[in-house]
């Protein structure tokens, strides 16, 4: 069988036997979403990169705790959360003054008509300024949403809640997010 | 509390009720019931109507956005520079266990040398006997502390 038919959880318990291109086919699998994820919470793109690696990391030196009948990618989420929560502990606890958000594009405008692209960009600058500002759970599940267009089923499934409570969670985020938007304007 | 506060907050409760149900009206979420139930909700509630108007918004907007991606060529070295990352991993362990090893080595023997070593006047020994030992209780209880302080850190939330 190659590896690209592999479910992922085949592909830890190769991975536990010590197969390298097991390791490699899941790496490629998850790479761009590992990162994305990450830039959402963190909001900085080489924190985000490094998270990203250090998550997959941690997936190869406890691949031996991965339990065959659990699924994969919730697992694998727990650790890119954690490594996320710690970086911005770590943030707060090195940097008295808020990062300047700015200069780190995480969030960019798709438009490409040069009349509406300044309007947006504005728009872009004072979103990004307005998640990072929201507490970590929030912030987490409005990336969820809004930017991977996740199911209330697949939240669900990725931050081990019921799913009454992420649409609770996920509307309390967004009254929270359109009250300090609505302070830019 | 009084019955018209009791109203009150009946129907507050119900408000609030709404309110999520409207997370799910936006994201096509619930069950037919429950929009029905919603749809008929939100005909009598100016404050719903406004706020899911001020949801739709925030959907259009994050609906122009996109997260900003890395060159295609870093991407395609992502697999080597994870493999150099996890080969390092494994050097440190060796070197960190070679360190132990030669720390522990080098105390045994400066420990024989010089507190066993009939030259050395007494009292130099106990002076330096008692520097290490301060320095040890140093150690451990700044140790302590900091795995303390990890152990803390877990419990509770970041929020800024
Ligand atoms: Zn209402």
């Amino acid at each position: 069988m190659t590896k690209e038919n592999c479910d992922d959880a085949k592909l830890m318990v190769q991975i536990r036997k010590g197969d390298q291109s097991a390791m490699r086919e899941l790496v490629e699998r998850y790479k761009i979403k590992a990162y994305h994820l990450a830039l959402g919470m963190v909001g900085n793109k080489d924190e985000a990169f490094d998270i990203s690696q250090e998550a997959f990391i941690r997936v190869h030196k406890s691949a031996g705790k991965f339990n065959a009948d659990q699924r994969f990618f919730p697992w694998f989420y727990s650790i890119i959360s954690n490594l996320c929560k710690d970086c911005l502990k770590r943030r707060a606890k090195w940097e008295s003054k808020q990062i300047d958000i700015d200069d780190n594009d995480f969030l960019l405008v798709t438009e490409t008509n040069p009349e509406k692209i300044i309007l947006k960009k504005e728009a872009a600058r004072n979103l990004r300024k307005a998640i990072m500002l929201l507490d970590l759970s929030s912030r987490e599940i409005i990336m969820l949403k809004h930017f991977r267009d996740l199911s209330y089923d697949e939240i669900a499934d990725m931050l081990k809640i019921p799913k009454g409570t992420v649409m609770s969670r996920l509307y309390y985020a967004r009254r929270k997010l359109a009250e300090i938007l609505g302070e830019y304007e | 509390m009084r019955d018209g506060n009791w109203q009150k907050f009946w129907v507050n409760m119900s408000e609030e009720k709404y309110r999520i149900l409207l997370s799910g009206y936006i994201d096509n979420e619930l069950s037919p019931d429950e929009k029905q139930d919603f749809e008929v909700h939100l005909e009598g509630c100016a404050e719903c109507r406004k706020e899911l108007e001020s949801f739709r918004k925030l959907k259009e907007v994050t609906g122009a956005m996109k997260y900003a991606d890395i060159p295609e060529q870093v991407w395609e070295g992502y697999w080597s520079s994870l493999y150099k990352r996890m080969e390092r991993g494994v050097s440190w362990i060796f070197i960190s266990i070679a360190a132990i090893i030669l720390l522990c080595f080098g105390s045994y023997h400066i420990f024989i040398d010089f507190f066993l070593n009939s030259e050395v006047p007494l009292l130099l020994k106990i002076g330096i006997g008692c520097g290490i030992f301060g320095l040890i209780v140093l150690l451990v209880s700044i140790l302590r502390e900091r795995l303390f302080a990890k152990k803390r850190d877990r419990y509770d939330e970041v929020s800024r």
